[in-house]
């Protein structure tokens, strides 16, 4: 796989949020922008199983960003593997659009709906369940948060999941150590999560989840994990791209003003404010 | 209405007659997949004894449980859960509208021991509160069956056209009310059980058997009253009801929830949206309640829901 080439579409993938949130003003940048390695290796890193123009092609892999409030990351790359009209991302959150502010199921290539924290391994080991006993070999890929890591639900899926050696089934934690009101570690510490994760049964590994060779060689892990199900923390930094929003969680839905705005576009390289 | 039944055979529990009508449907559609919350039932040990590959247990996981289903559902498969009333409602109810509610996916939650059905366990396991926020869910079919071939009949049309849906089971067996082939009667979301001319009593699940008690004492009264059991407590079908209720000059609505948002809310927003209007007493459970020791009916009679708050209401709401 050319690093570079990965490298160039985690730019294009930062440009093209920044454009679709920026326009409307409504969004989460830092969320989706510590995930854009992450998201860019499964669908571009020859990871996914995708078919271009087939959002529901049987076999295809399932992706799930269960953190919802980043899952409009999905958006622009759903668009460029033709699951729907590219025009749609100017669209977005306007009336008659097909894109939300959250991705909802009815998107084609979003395979169930996000919002609320703590669905996605639950929804993924469902999916990854009934390719077992259907004898599919599709794999169910789900991103999470680490703040989502909070909800008890994702421990009783991920208990569940190991139980069934759902060996087909991918937890990648997007652990950018923030949610809202400040860091994990301080407002209520996580711990340990590659032990947790491990101890629930899960084959754990953690990496710099800005790291394409680190990510994909996790990911190169499917089908080595003795029947267990994998995840991999992701270490990322919330905001990854803008300077000014990296690892500061005020700006989770905050937008910037003019001047910030001048120093996000350089940093994107755009050159203006929207580039259509 | 030919439905009555004068059969003294031992009634079966619900959740048997429930689970055995979809294990027979399971046998032929592999697609079937029936999870439990760690809620047992005779029937259910043969279930997972013949069809091991159709059954899960999720855990006394009733989120987990939920998520799960979403997944099968979205992969093709028919889904009905299966778990104690308070645990696979509000517990996870969060779920439920997220994912089951929010995609509108074929999904049946199967409730067992419903209103006060868990009497001695006291407040945790009450439900007074399920129809209320189940029946709020967008989208979904609330049925709360009062006796075992009604509940079977319900389940076959689950299993029929899956849908969203929550069927409401009694804990202990009801006695017979209606002859096996209820399919008519399914589909029409209610009974007109009992013709009478001064009151009607409407009611759903063990409080028909109530609203019959409250009949037969009324006629001591020398006042005839009709008994309705609304089984489709959701997608009630208003105007059936209303053209029945409108034929009688007062409403008495029965059931073992908190008032606000209830059974009797639900009859009284259908009969509002239908531009009926009926002298209405709502019967039910008081904000406030205190929990006691004691069985269903003792329980009754300390919430004022038993058969001579029933029939004192019917008096009342008459004008008697």
């Amino acid at each position: 796989m050319n690093i570079n080439h990965l490298e160039d579409k985690a730019l294009w993938l930062r440009q093209e949020c920044w454009n679709m949130v920026m326009r409307q003003r409504k969004g989460h940048i830092p969320s989706s922008y510590s995930c854009v390695e992450i998201i860019v290796a499964l669908y571009y890193g020859g990871v996914a199983r995708l078919t271009r123009g087939r959002p529901d092609a049987p076999d295809r892999d399932r992706i799930i960003v269960s953190k919802g409030h980043a899952a409009a990351v999905q958006y622009p790359v759903l668009a460029d593997l033709e699951y729907f009209d590219k025009r749609e991302l100017e669209r977005y959150t306007q009336p008659g659009g097909l894109l939300g502010m959250y991705a909802d199921y009815k998107i084609p290539g979003i395979e169930g709906i996000s919002g609320s924290l703590g669905h996605g391994v639950g929804m993924g080991s469902g999916f990854a369940f009934a390719a077992k006993q259907n004898n599919e070999d599709y794999r169910t890929f789900v991103v999470l948060g680490d703040g989502e890591c909070y909800e008890g639900s994702v421990w009783e899926s991920a208990m569940f999941a190991a139980h069934h050696n759902l060996d087909n089934l991918v937890a990648i934690v997007d652990r950018n150590d923030l949610c809202i009101l400040g860091r994990t570690r301080e407002l209520l510490d996580l711990g340990d999560l590659e032990g947790k994760w491990q101890s629930f049964g899960w084959k754990a590994i953690t990496v710099n989840g800005h790291s394409f060779e680190e990510l994909l060689d996790a990911l190169s892990l499917i089908g080595t994990t003795s029947g267990k199900p994998l995840a991999i923390i992701a270490n990322t930094v919330k905001g990854k791209g803008i300077s000014f929003m990296e690892g500061r969680p005020e700006w989770h839905n905050r937008m910037p003003d003019e001047e910030q705005m001048k120093v996000a576009l350089g940093e994107l390289g755009l050159k203006t404010m929207v580039e259509t | 209405m030919d439905t009555k039944v004068n059969n003294t055979s031992k009634p079966k529990l619900m959740r048997d007659a429930v689970i055995d009508t979809i294990y027979n449907a399971a046998k032929e559609d592999k697609n079937i997949i029936f999870i439990s919350a760690d809620l047992g039932a005779t029937a259910l040990d043969k279930f997972r004894k013949c069809l091991p590959g159709q059954f899960i247990h999720a855990g006394i996981s009733e989120q987990n449980m939920v998520d799960l289903a979403s997944g099968l559902a979205l992969s093709g498969k028919k889904v009905f859960l299966y778990a104690m009333a308070p645990f696979i409602t509000a517990r996870c109810y969060e779920q439920i509208k997220s994912v089951l509610a929010s995609m509108n996916l074929p999904v049946t939650l199967i409730a067992v021991g419903v209103g006060l059905g868990y009497d001695h366990a006291t407040m945790t396991h009450f439900t007074t509160e399920d129809v209320a926020c189940m029946r709020a869910l967008n989208g979904i079919e609330v049925l709360s069956p009062s006796d075992e071939n009604s509940a079977i009949a319900i389940t076959r049309a689950a299993i029929n056209k899956p849908a969203f849906r929550y069927i409401r089971l009694e804990r202990q067996p009801q006695r017979h009310l209606y002859r096996c082939d209820f399919t008519s009667e399914v589909e029409q979301g209610f009974v007109h059980l009992v013709e009478g001319v001064d009151v009607v009593i409407v009611g759903c699940g063990y409080l028909v058997h109530k609203a019959l008690l409250a009949k037969a004492s009324l006629e001591k009264l020398k006042v005839s009253a009709g008994v309705i059991d609304l089984f489709r407590i959701k997608q009630i079908n208003a105007a059936g009801l209303t053209n029945i209720i409108s034929s009688y000059p007062a409403v008495v609505t029965i059931e073992e929830q908190i008032l606000d948002g209830g059974f009797g809310s639900a009859v009284l927003e259908t009969l509002c949206d239908q531009n009926v209007t009926k002298p209405l007493k709502r019967v039910g459970i008081g904000d406030g309640f205190d929990v006691v020791n004691g069985d269903r009916d003792q329980l009754h009679e300390l919430y004022g829901i038993d058969t001579p708050h029933i029939v004192e209401a019917a008096l009342s709401i008459m004008g008697t």
